[in-house]
């Protein structure tokens, strides 16, 4: 039962993932890259370039920028869930409604908050700040923090709202028989049994907000502000603006290897064997 | 079963008060969405609210602009097609990942996991040589068709996917299971008559994620696709588009095709919520 | 439940057998009547509709001349574009012909993926004569090496209020960037500017740079070297970045800006002056409150700090823009490739297509016709004195640079300063990544 979808991810990632690995290692750029299997081969060289473009700030950026958002779309994430777990009237519209942030394709969501975050634009007018720049300067990082936030927030919700339906109507009952009140049955019962959900809910989130390229492209345009220039963008310039594949290669697969460690190490933690 | 009132996990008061905070959070932006939708686009870049020159036309144009009606439908096959087939495949990897013990099994976990955090950029062009190369040396189409931009897809979402089932079918008592084999059934037979049914939230979540990769990807979209198979991604960035040296990008009919797009996951989604209910392991065990 | 499960395999059955069948189609060509050229373009979403007619006038009367089809496809943007040439490269195949924009040319030339076109090639596609010599600049790195055929021209200009000048009694846009911003000056009070400018585009900053440079002498790049940390450049910053932060004749929103809200500026009478716009800007002003009360003119060619050309400098009006054909050279159809060219370079297609779309021919003989329109004079002069870019391949990531110095001083823009010492370090950092590109260039 493991082979079908074992032998497509192989395919189709795996074997890319090796060419990537291979380009990262050769001088791929616009001259010679049409015949790229005869481009010369310089080992580490287009690491230490990417090193010299920027890189490890890049790689900072993404990680407190995917933590931050992380951090932020938990708790929301989860108070939803919470919140539309029990049937109300309008529980399936509410609940759809809450979807759609998700649901829109990040170029639509970063082309109406850059006009929203414009100087004169609405945020600006609502806050009463006029004049205040957001999509530039230091400000832009938490921009980019809310507009994520604001976009990718119903993924937790999803994950949540799935993990609660899963927890035994029975432990419902126990609690109420305990005379436990709504918040100790939150926190003592329900919680806890939505760690795994949530856990994985966050480690997904922060993966793909690592890795998220189309908002901050549509939001703040190439070149990226100082403040974010964060590592997809940043790839995506080298690639297929500098035409520097083989740069933009080495900078993928560094960042990957770096975002694995903390990753792998979350895995051990997590005790995977606890079913058997 | 269990009385509703038992099962409230926030006060009344609360849970409406917190309803009220999120739907505002959520809507205000998508309020902006449809007002911009009805809007002239130089209003609209000019960052007005209110229509001042009300063009409803733009749900009109849209459909004319671009091919946005076989789009859709290109999308709704290619989503759709990636949406069921990964459920039924994460579901059955998550099931044998779950309830069989054997050797490389946390392994094959861990990759699954590590496999999320390949960024796209970096496998596309692999992806269209790897294919292309494959097409001449079977002499058989491969890029531009739907099947293969489903192929695709389908191993993106797959990871995520049996995740989410592993997690979700972990919380499923194992009882279930046992006391079935007990009375003579098959492994299978455990998976499609007892598993499944109990997995639905689980499968919901997936599959509107799956769903969604498919139906918002433009990246593999518009370098695996001929204009045939063009998916409704790729002919939205077209309204998004500017010619340079002054004529705006048509973002009237942008933000009215944005909101059309997303109505059929919305509503895919309304018709699947309700199996988020809980109560499914309830008398189960006993 | 059973039925449920075996509704969903079979729907997902279903859809996979109803992909595949919608698939088995055609690529098939030699159906009798003959082949299909492949031709890629950018999506016009404007004239959308026009488009569509268009591709299917092109196809019909390729195929009364040659018997072949035409099967257009589009892209929506320039980074779209990018993308496909680069896999279609890469693989080997894809569309015959592309629809590449000028300043891209140099870029594909290096790729050494496109049709070097021989003196018989230019025969077939009915001589170089026939092209404005204008339009030819960025075809190649000399007249022996080229790549690119001119289809259209896309030269820049510079649109204006005409009310707001005459009310304050000034007759037509100054020729030089400090006569213009003298005129700024003067046209900016409370609810108006005098110019609108987009900082914050990912496109018009480096325009701006490159003319006043180039007018003033240094043409950024020269034998290899990059040019960009010399004092002519260093003015060409310090005036761009002036006009808002120290003049003061520019919208102090203007740093969030793009191309689109520059010009929503303009349209709705709120500044006199749009620098950087194309004829196509005349489909969305002629919607705006100011239809019928703009004009375009050219933009200044004298430099800032001049009163005239400089002796080396050249009164560069414009960027060579607009669209070169290139023949990509895994084609398997060369020949028909090249009669496609040159129908589309023909008087009667470039008229055709220039009275759809309204961007200027490239073909000589109907640009003469074109001469006496007062409406077109401002643009049809710009066309005339359009200087191209540096023909390296190393251009975008220059380019790139001269944009990014933008990009990190708007931080400070927005508060008022152009600080020089931030200034020049960005200059050096601009300086030593577009020396490390053009040092790879081939």
């Amino acid at each position: 039962m493991l082979v079908p979808g074992g032998a497509l991810m192989v395919l189709v990632i795996v074997v890319p993932l090796g060419t990537a690995v291979e380009i990262a290692l050769l001088d791929l750029d616009q001259y010679t890259f049409r015949q790229w299997l005869s481009a010369p081969f310089i080992g580490l060289g287009n690491f230490a370039t990417a090193l010299d473009s920027g890189l490890l700030h890049a790689i900072w950026l993404s990680v407190a920028y995917a933590a931050v958002v992380t951090i932020a779309t938990v708790p929301i994430g989860v108070t939803a869930a919470v919140a539309t777990h029990n049937h109300f009237a309008g529980r399936g519209l509410v609940r759809s409604l809450f979807l759609v942030p998700y649901v829109l394709p990040a170029f639509v969501v970063g082309t109406i908050w850059r006009i929203i975050l414009q100087p004169q634009g609405i945020a600006n007018q609502l806050l009463g700040t006029g004049g205040t720049l957001w999509l530039n300067g230091p400000r832009s990082f938490w921009a980019l923090v809310i507009v994520q936030t604001w976009a990718s927030w119903p993924l937790i919700y999803l994950l949540t709202l799935a993990g609660l339906q899963g927890i035994d109507p029975d432990l419902h009952e126990a609690a109420a028989l305990d005379g436990a009140g709504h918040w100790a049955k939150l926190r003592r019962i329900i919680l806890p049994l939505l760690r795994g959900p949530v856990a994985l809910a966050a480690v997904i989130a922060f993966l793909h907000t690592v890795n998220a390229f189309t908002l901050p492209f549509v939001l703040f345009g190439v070149p990226s502000p100082r403040d974010v220039e964060v590592l997809p963008v940043l790839t995506y310039v080298e690639s297929f603006q500098n035409f520097r594949f083989g740069v933009s290669a080495a900078m993928a697969v560094a960042s990957l290897i770096l975002v694995l460690l903390p990753l792998i190490a979350y895995l051990r933690a997590v005790r995977l064997d606890r079913e058997s | 079963m269990v009385r509703p009132a038992v099962a409230n996990l926030l006060p009344r008061p609360v849970r409406a008060a917190l309803i009220a905070v999120l739907l505002v959070f959520t809507a205000a932006p998508l309020l902006y969405v449809l007002m911009a939708s009805l809007n002239s686009d130089l209003a609209v870049v000019a960052g007005s609210f209110w229509p001042s020159d009300w063009q409803p036309a733009n749900y009109v144009r849209i459909w004319s602009t671009v091919d946005l009606g076989p789009g859709l439908l290109n999308s709704v096959l290619v989503a759709g097609a990636v949406a069921v087939l990964c459920v039924l495949v994460s579901l059955g990897s998550a099931y044998v990942l779950v309830r069989y013990a054997f050797r490389g099994r946390t392994l094959i976990l861990q990759a699954l996991l590590a496999l999320q955090s390949i960024p796209g950029t970096l496998l596309v062009l692999p992806v269209f040589v790897l294919f292309a190369s494959l097409a001449n040396a079977l002499s058989v189409q491969i890029i531009g068709t739907r099947w293969a931009l489903g192929a695709t897809y389908l191993t993106f979402a797959l990871p995520f996917s049996t995740w989410v089932m592993v997690t979700y079918l972990r919380g499923l008592p194992a009882e279930l299971d046992e006391a079935a084999f007990i009375d003579g059934a098959g492994p299978w037979q455990v998976l499609t008559r007892i598993v499944l049914p109990l997995s639905w939230p689980g499968m919901v979540v997936s599959g509107i994620f799956a769903f969604l990769l498919g139906w918002n990807d433009v990246l593999f979209a518009s370098v695996m696709t001929s204009p045939d198979t063009r998916t409704a991604a790729v002919a939205l960035q077209v309204f998004g588009s500017a010619q340079e040296g002054g004529a705006i990008p048509v973002y009237g009919q942008l933000m009215a095709a944005a909101l059309v797009c997303a109505v059929p996951v919305v509503v895919l989604y309304l018709v699947f919520q309700r199996y988020l209910v809980s109560g499914l392991t309830a008398g189960g065990v006993k | 439940m059973n039925a449920l499960r075996g509704w969903a395999v079979l729907l997902g059955a279903a859809l996979l057998i109803s992909m595949t069948a919608c698939d088995s189609t055609d690529g098939d060509s030699a159906s009798g009547a003959g082949k299909t050229l492949n031709v890629l373009v950018s999506a016009n979403s404007i004239y959308p509709q026009q488009q569509k007619d268009w591709f299917t006038q092109v196809s019909s009367k390729f195929q009364q001349q040659t018997g072949a089809k035409v099967a257009f496809e589009t892209f929506a943007s320039p980074n779209d574009e990018l993308t496909r040439i680069q896999t279609s490269v890469l693989a080997g195949q894809g569309p015959d012909v592309y629809s590449l924009g000028t300043t891209f040319t140099p870029t594909a030339y290096a790729t050494k993926a496109f049709l070097e076109l021989s003196a018989d090639d230019w025969a077939k596609i009915g001589g170089r004569d026939k092209f404005l010599p204008a339009t030819l600049g960025l075809s190649g790195p000399d007249a022996g090496h080229e790549v690119g055929v001119p289809f259209t021209s896309r030269p820049f200009v510079m649109a204006y209020n005409k009310e707001i000048l005459a009310a304050a009694g000034i007759d037509k846009p100054a020729d030089s960037w400090d006569g213009l911003l003298a005129e700024a000056k003067q046209l900016t009070k409370p609810g108006q500017y005098g110019l609108a400018v987009a900082y914050a585009d990912g496109f018009d900053p480096w325009k701006f740079i490159w003319a006043m440079s180039v007018q003033a002498g240094n043409p950024l790049v020269a034998g290899g070297k990059a040019i960009l940390t010399d004092p002519t450049t260093r003015m060409a910053y310090q005036t761009y970045l002036g006009w808002l932060a120290t003049d003061k004749v520019v919208d102090p929103a203007a740093v969030g800006w793009k191309n689109a809200q520059a010009i929503a500026a303009f349209g709705a009478g709120k500044a006199a002056f749009l620098p950087m716009v194309s004829a196509t800007s005349k489909v969305t002003l002629d919607k705006s409150t100011v239809a019928g009360k703009y004009a375009y003119a050219l933009m200044p060619t004298i430099p800032p700090g001049a009163t005239t050309v400089s002796a080396n400098g050249k009164a560069a009006s414009s960027i060579l823009s607009g669209d070169n054909i290139v023949v990509a050279k895994y084609t398997k159809n060369k020949d028909l490739a090249l009669e496609l060219v040159k129908m589309l370079t023909s008087p009667e297609m470039q008229e055709i297509y220039y009275k759809t779309f309204g961007e200027l021919p490239t073909n000589a003989q109907y640009a003469q016709t074109l001469q006496g329109d007062p409406a077109l004079a401002a643009i049809v002069e710009s066309s005339g004195k359009s200087v191209g870019t540096p023909f390296t391949g190393g251009w975008s990531q220059v380019q790139l640079a001269l944009v990014n110095v933008v990009v990190q001083s708007i931080p400070n823009l927005s508060k008022g300063t152009v600080d020089d010492a931030a200034l020049d370090k960005l200059l050096q950092t601009a300086q030593t990544t577009a020396q490390t590109a053009l040092d790879k260039a081939k």
